[in-house]
């Protein structure tokens, strides 16, 4: 009785400084947008009489504001996991015992210490028809076959629009978030098989447990607290995908880059509906949330405190 | 881990020791700070700075106990959300730059002083000096919210290197569409074997506060004349026939030939084709004479061409207004006086970004044959409907999506259009 | 896995890994080759295309540096002591909360702590959109606005929970032998976190302040609501100026401004590698 009291006492001391951070600078905004969520909420006009779940119940039959909330999914569905998958193999090549792999693996990191601005102004260039790096790339291709004499000059198109034409857009954001997110995500992995005992593959050697059979049966057990972790922080921030859709869409075209955070911009900063925007705000977080606890089920394996004990 | 603890432990007196320079900064009960906010896009004109910087220092020392202490707000439309935090925070600027086209939201919101009373008690200030049309943008029946400092109306530019090439005389004012249309495929060089022209008549941007014009020179309009409702007015018949005309320059229909970049072609430039030679005429405001002449560039300067219709344009206009909650209200019209007086105006427009509002320092540019085609539009000039309509902005960002529908999506205009404006009326209604 | 395969197969094994690691690195790459050989043309140069990058008019334009460097209204100097101290101190407060709450939740039990760390993770999961508004209130209320407190304190994004969630799972990692070993030896909590948890949680410690030290740095829109004198700025936000110019958009200053924020964060980034590396080079994985 005595050990476990001080246990208590001494765990609440530990998550003290960050519990009372986060109840100031999270929590209470939090609750606060969870209050003006139940009101009409302009920023501006005096008047903010209380709706109850009005603001819900307009959002439910908005079709741009479920248009939004699909393009999040069809986001999420495409990059999370590959974007999960893509880093981890990327985490395990650069952990090989090869020359000259570290300075590798601080190439990958690049795209991932730019600021958001930067990257999406050297992605628009990268997309641009014609003189953009892809469509230049498919030009020289294109000259190459032709110059092979297997075919016209103009075999593949070079006037791909990428971020106008609908689908190529949606396209164009997964494929920079893979680019941008592949060096942060790969060195969470690298730790994470950092950490793995090297005793454990010695002992599974012998066991004649080596190559792929290792990898199932060690390092993704093993590594079910980073995967974990990784694959969540990676849907939270797929479902809040802003920067490039400001910068690099507007959300078009035809509203098939129009995510639900952008959504939420909109709504928040061009008609200043607070209220509004709170009550997307808080469908995205129950969405986020779900989804999070789902994922949390699943890999419950990872979360685990007491297999230890 | 004893070096990880001195490491940090410096860190952290580095940190400690540069705090106060935030903190320090606290008004005394005798120091004046005049805060004034603008948004940073002219800081790249490093003249333009440098005029302002001493305009600041000569009202600093001209009034004793005073600090102007300028914020600004740079970043891709965060001017209006920042300012609005603040002033609802209670922490707002004494003074602030307001954009024509995103003035409804403060005017309408009682973010702002009304400065009716300043200049009635005022002897020495007479509001006539500055052009009436400029002036009428911030005012709402007797009441007025800005003083103008300086604007600009839209005007169709053109490259004269490019017209003596080809031989098309000078466009004058008063010209027409099909003048303009004339003078435009003349100027287009579409190479046989290119994918598409290599010179424009045209350039254009799909960058609504620039093509809506097209709508107002055909005698059409995006809202009635509330402001209150799009249907009937963006899908009207002059709007429609309008649209058709301006999506013809871009995609040769019907037998005419295409004389501007379509969205397309335009996104793959990368560039202000104007600028770079490649287009003969544009439709910009003033602010593009400060690369016009830092190229040496010789461009002519002539009225919007019109649909057999009087001459028409808009205005974007910044002016200068006193917050609801500024500490210091009669330092903040001292300044804005003097900021807008003929002296310092005359200063401050000689760098070319835009017009001074004040009569008199306009004046003093003209003889200038640029500089008097602007004058001259100031006369037939209309306020934006940003001025008026609080939500216009999302109104634009829909006519930004209604052009990529008609040239990506191959909606038909008119569908297009009818489209759009049942979305706006929704916007409009909101409020 | 191929340490026992056959020599041949061995040498056709890593070349392709090799190859794999080169394509990669193109891919990463190229994008700042482009951004740094943009960066060298004239500023009123038009947008440079791939046969004209190398080879801008007129010689490469290192004075676009010197031009943004030395610009009359801009204290860039200024910028980046502002960003240094805000960037240093936002890793300092979040890596010292973080690793606190980590342990507790990853090591001790306490009523609630589930639920409590649930909440934790709750926090990261709302947009932050439509919480800068009271956020923001908060900070005037406590007389943080424009103010060094008011940039590195609240930061209104992922970092606490996301820092305190990551090395949560990497503690969880750490053999509990470890401490029951120092426990035995007579060390309270306070010292088995600082004396067996950090050290043995090097990496993700590295990790979590290498996030933390990206994120600040180029964060662009919290600094720019909590700042408003132009001291104050950071180098994201106050070169900002040059992307949203009057005469649409100057890709040399504007890449020449992206080069400059860069810089720094990758002389961090590569001196933090010596933390990522030593942790591979003590326990190298696998052949």
């Amino acid at each position: 009785m005595n050990t476990h009291q001080r246990t208590n006492w001494r765990g609440y001391a530990f998550i003290a400084p960050a519990t009372i951070y986060l109840v100031i600078f999270s929590l209470l905004p939090i609750v606060f947008a969870g209050y003006m969520s139940l009101h009409r909420w302009h920023l501006l006009k005096p008047d903010k009489p209380f709706v109850g779940l009005a603001n819900f119940q307009t959002l439910a039959a908005d079709p741009f504001f479920r248009n939004a909330v699909f393009n999040s999914f069809v986001y999420a569905i495409a990059s999370v996991p590959l974007g999960v998958v893509t880093s981890l193999a990327v985490a395990l090549l650069v952990t090989r015992r090869l020359r000259g792999v570290g300075v590798f693996r601080t190439l990958f990191y690049i795209p991932g210490i730019c600021s958001q601005v930067a990257i999406s102004m050297v992605w628009i260039w990268i997309l641009l028809p014609e003189t953009g790096l892809i469509n230049y790339c498919v030009g020289k291709v294109n000259g190459w076959i032709a110059g092979a004499g297997l075919a016209d000059s103009g075999l593949i198109p070079t006037t791909t629009n990428f971020l106008q034409e609908p689908g190529w857009a949606m396209a164009a954001l997964v494929a920079m978030s893979l680019w941008i997110g592949l060096g942060p995500r790969m060195i969470i992995f690298v730790a994470g098989l950092q950490n793995i005992s090297e005793e454990l593959y010695e002992a599974a050697s012998l066991d004649g447990c080596t190559g792929a059979k290792s990898f199932w049966h060690i390092t993704l057990p093993q590594l079910a607290p980073t995967t974990l972790f990784v694959t969540v922080t990676t849907t939270i921030a797929a479902f809040q995908l802003f920067t490039p859709v400001y910068m690099m869409t507007k959300g078009g075209p035809q509203r098939t880059t129009d995510v639900v955070l952008y959504h939420i911009y909109k709504e928040a900063w061009q008609k200043f509906e607070l209220g509004m925007a709170s009550a997307q705000s808080y469908v995205l977080f129950a969405m986020i949330v779900l989804i999070a606890a789902v994922q949390l089920w699943l890999m419950r394996g990872g979360l685990a405190t007491e297999e230890a004990r | 881990m004893n070096r990880s603890v001195v490491q940090l432990l410096v860190l952290v007196g580095v940190v400690a020791g540069t705090w106060p320079a935030g903190c320090a900064r606290q008004d005394g009960e005798d120091a004046i700070v005049l805060r004034v906010a603008n948004w940073g896009s002219p800081a790249v004109e490093q003249d333009f700075m440098k005029v302002e910087r001493e305009i600041w220092g000569e009202f600093e020392r001209a009034h004793p106990g005073v600090t102007v202490r300028v914020e600004q707000i740079p970043g891709l439309g965060q001017y209006a959300p920042k300012l609005i935090m603040m002033h609802v925070s209670g922490s707002v600027p004494d003074v602030i730059h307001l954009d024509a086209s995103s003035a409804a939201v403060f005017i309408d919101n009682d973010v702002l002083m009304d400065l009716t009373p300043f200049i009635e008690r005022d002897r020495s200030f007479e509001l006539d000096r500055y052009f009436e049309n400029v002036v009428k943008i911030a005012r709402r029946g007797d009441k007025l919210y800005a003083i103008p400092l300086d604007f600009t109306p839209m005007v169709m530019y053109y490259n004269k290197k490019l017209f003596d090439d080809a031989g098309v005389p000078y466009p004058r004012d008063g010209w027409t569409w099909a003048e303009f249309r004339h003078a435009a495929e003349k100027l287009t060089v579409f190479p046989q074997g290119a994918r598409h022209p290599t010179q424009y008549g045209f350039n254009f941007e799909n960058h609504m506060p620039l093509w809506v014009l097209w709508l107002w020179t055909n005698g059409g309009d995006v809202l009635n004349p509330d402001g209150t409702r799009a249907s009937g007015y963006l899908d009207g018949p002059a709007s429609i026939e309008a649209m058709q005309f301006l999506v013809g320059l871009m995609q040769p229909a019907n037998g005419q030939a295409q004389v501007a970049p379509s969205l397309a072609e335009r996104a793959a430039a990368g560039v202000d084709l104007f600028l770079d030679g490649r287009a003969a005429m544009d439709l910009k405001g003033h602010w593009m004479m400060i690369n016009y002449r830092a190229r040496n560039f010789d461009v002519g300067v002539v009225t919007l061409p019109t649909n057999n219709i009087e001459p028409v344009t808009v205005i974007y206009e910044a002016g200068l207004s006193i917050t609801k909650l500024a500490r210091h209200p009669e330092v903040a019209w001292e300044f804005i006086k003097y900021i807008t007086s003929a002296e310092v105006q005359k200063r401050r427009v000689a760098t070319g970004l835009a017009i001074s509002a004040n009569k008199q320092a306009a004046d003093h540019f003209a003889g200038n044959p640029v500089e008097d085609a602007f004058l001259r539009a100031v006369r037939y000039a209309r306020p934006p409907w940003g001025a008026r309509v609080e939500t216009y902005e999302l109104c634009e960002d829909l006519g930004r999506e209604m052009m990529e529908d008609i040239q990506y999506s191959g909606v038909p205009v008119e569908e297009a259009m009818r489209r759009k404006a049942k979305l706006m009326d929704a916007v409009l209604t909101e409020h | 896995m191929s340490a026992v395969g056959h020599p041949v197969r061995r040498c056709v094994g890593r070349s392709l890994l090799y190859l794999a690691l080169v394509v990669i690195t193109v891919t990463t790459v190229l994008p700042f080759v482009w951004m740094f050989f943009t960066s060298l043309h004239h500023k009123d140069a038009q947008l440079p295309t791939i046969d004209n990058l190398f080879t801008p008019e007129g010689g490469y334009h290192f004075g676009n540096y010197e031009y943004v460097l030395t610009f009359g209204e801009l204290p860039v100097w200024r910028f980046a002591v502002n960003s240094c101290v805000v960037t240093c101190g936002v890793v300092v407060f979040q890596l010292t909360l973080c690793s606190l709450a980590a342990y507790g939740f990853a090591r001790l039990r306490f009523r609630g702590r589930d639920a409590v760390f649930f909440v934790f993770l709750l926090t990261m999961m709302i947009p932050a959109q439509v919480l800068v508004v009271p956020l923001f209130a908060i900070v005037r209320n406590f007389g943080w606005l424009d103010t060094y407190w008011g940039l590195i304190i609240p930061y209104p994004y992922l970092s606490t929970a996301f820092g305190t969630f990551l090395l949560r799972q990497f503690f969880l990692t750490v053999p509990r032998s470890l401490d029951d070993a120092a426990r035995l030896d007579g060390c309270g909590d306070l010292r088995i976190f600082w004396h067996v948890i950090l050290p043995s949680a090097k990496p993700a410690l590295a990790t979590v302040g290498a996030f933390a030290f990206i994120w600040t740095w180029t964060d662009f829109y919290w600094p720019l609501l909590a700042s408003s004198s132009t001291t104050m700025r950071t180098l994201e936000v106050g070169l900002s100026v040059f992307s949203d110019a009057y005469a649409g958009t100057m890709w040399a200053l504007q890449m020449t401004a992206a080069t400059i924020v860069l810089i720094p964060v990758l002389i961090f980034f590569l001196g933090m590698q010596r933390f990522f590396v030593r942790g591979i080079v003590q326990s190298g994985i696998k052949g």
